[in-house]
């Protein structure tokens, strides 16, 4: 209950700081191993945006964008693992790239595959040079019987 | 516009942004599902202003089990803009006398100006903001941008040092258009322009719809102690 009301403090007594200072920025990239101990071969981006999105698609997202919502929801989870690392901001990326694997043309591969892992990739700009470092690598999922819910 | 009125035009456009939020969760999973669809028909009962002390009342309680459920806002800025209109409609219906419910709603206009005045201020006070180096950031590598495309606009760095500047003055002079109703009016014109357009460009929808629905508050505000005496 305290931690709850901890939450809400901010809400009711609003900083307002918007965009004061632009954040190193955290992406999701996932891997799938065959077992437990692979070393990891390739890393995917989870959610790429699009090269390009019409004026019209734009509008659209006016009143039904769930997915990028749901993207702005796990940038949150991955900036709150750079700062303090809790299991349930692993969990919530875990289990929305397991979904995203179980529906979509990945399906294949996941088959063969029997783990999961993601990692953070933090860009940052230092000085005029862009600069990528890997700030956190989530625990090894195992992909049997895995039906987030 | 009165208090009432005003006050009642909040709710039913605090119940369509959060109609609109809550859609987008029904096909979730199963406990996000259990926590937004009575917020669903939480926000239609309070758009067509069924008992709404006790709708607002329970919208808040479920926007605590939501804020647990996330660890914190699903969506940043937005649902703790959306808690506090919330927690401003509570004490509205709770507060014995008009004055406290003035007090109250009073509240959540100073908080509008605060929100545009203080982000003005962070940024004026930053040289990459003065400079239009922060935004060439927010284009060039953030995770905001809804499209490879917009990324190009990091090579535009006099248009974005422009857009820069166009936005922190907006913002630090905003509370000098509550000395009129015209000024105000075009204030939140531009002010929806420019959510609008971070809705375009960022895909922060949530936000406009949000935000807009605590226009009300400063519509009566400004009425109230600058126009009506």
């Amino acid at each position: 209950m305290l931690h709850t009301l901890k939450l809400l403090l901010p809400a009711i007594v609003p900083s307002w700081r918007f965009f004061d200072f632009i954040a190193p920025s955290p992406r999701i990239q996932f891997t799938l191993l065959h077992t437990a101990d692979e070393a990891p071969q390739q890393w995917h981006e989870f959610r790429p945006r699009p090269a390009q999105l019409s004026f019209k698609q734009m509008l659209g997202r006016m009143i039904w964008n769930p997915r990028w919502n749901e993207s702005l929801f796990l940038v949150s989870c991955a900036e709150r693992l750079m700062e303090h690392p809790t299991q349930h901001s692993e969990d919530e990326i875990l289990k929305r790239i397991l979904v995203e694997l179980n529906s979509h043309s990945l399906a294949t591969n996941v088959m063969s595959a029997t783990h999961l892992q993601f990692r953070l990739l933090v860009i940052k700009r230092q000085d005029s040079q862009l600069q990528q470092s890997v700030s956190f690598h989530s625990r090894i999922q195992p992909l049997s019987g895995q039906t987030p819910r | 516009m009165t208090l009432i009125d005003a006050i009642r035009l909040t709710e039913i456009l605090l119940g369509f942004a959060f109609t609109l939020q809550s859609i987008e969760h029904l096909k979730s999973f199963t406990n996000e599902r259990h926590l937004f669809l009575p917020r669903l028909l939480l926000a239609l009962l309070l758009i067509i202003g069924f008992h709404t002390a006790w709708v607002v009342f329970l919208l808040f309680l479920l926007s605590l089990a939501i804020l647990y459920r996330f660890q914190g806002p699903y969506n940043g800025g937005s649902d703790r803009m959306g808690l506090l209109i919330l927690c401003c409609l509570c004490l509205v219906h709770l507060a014995p006398t008009l004055r406290w419910q003035e007090i109250a709603f009073g509240y959540l206009a100073i908080q509008l100006v605060l929100s545009y005045f203080i982000s003005g201020w962070v940024k004026v006070v930053n040289p990459e903001w003065r400079s239009g180096l922060a935004l060439t950031d927010v284009f060039q590598f953030s995770a905001y941008p809804v499209s490879e495309s917009l990324r190009e606009w990091a090579k535009s760095p006099r248009l974005l040092f422009y857009a820069s500047w166009a936005v922190i003055l907006f913002e630090l002079v905003f509370p000098l258009t509550l000395l009129s109703p015209t000024s105000l009016t075009i204030a939140l014109g531009i002010a929806a322009a420019f959510h609008f357009s971070n809705a375009c460009f960022f895909g922060l929808n949530r936000f406009f719809w949000i935000w807009v629905s605590a226009y009300p508050a400063i519509i009566w505000f400004q009425f109230r102690f600058f126009t009506a005496n």
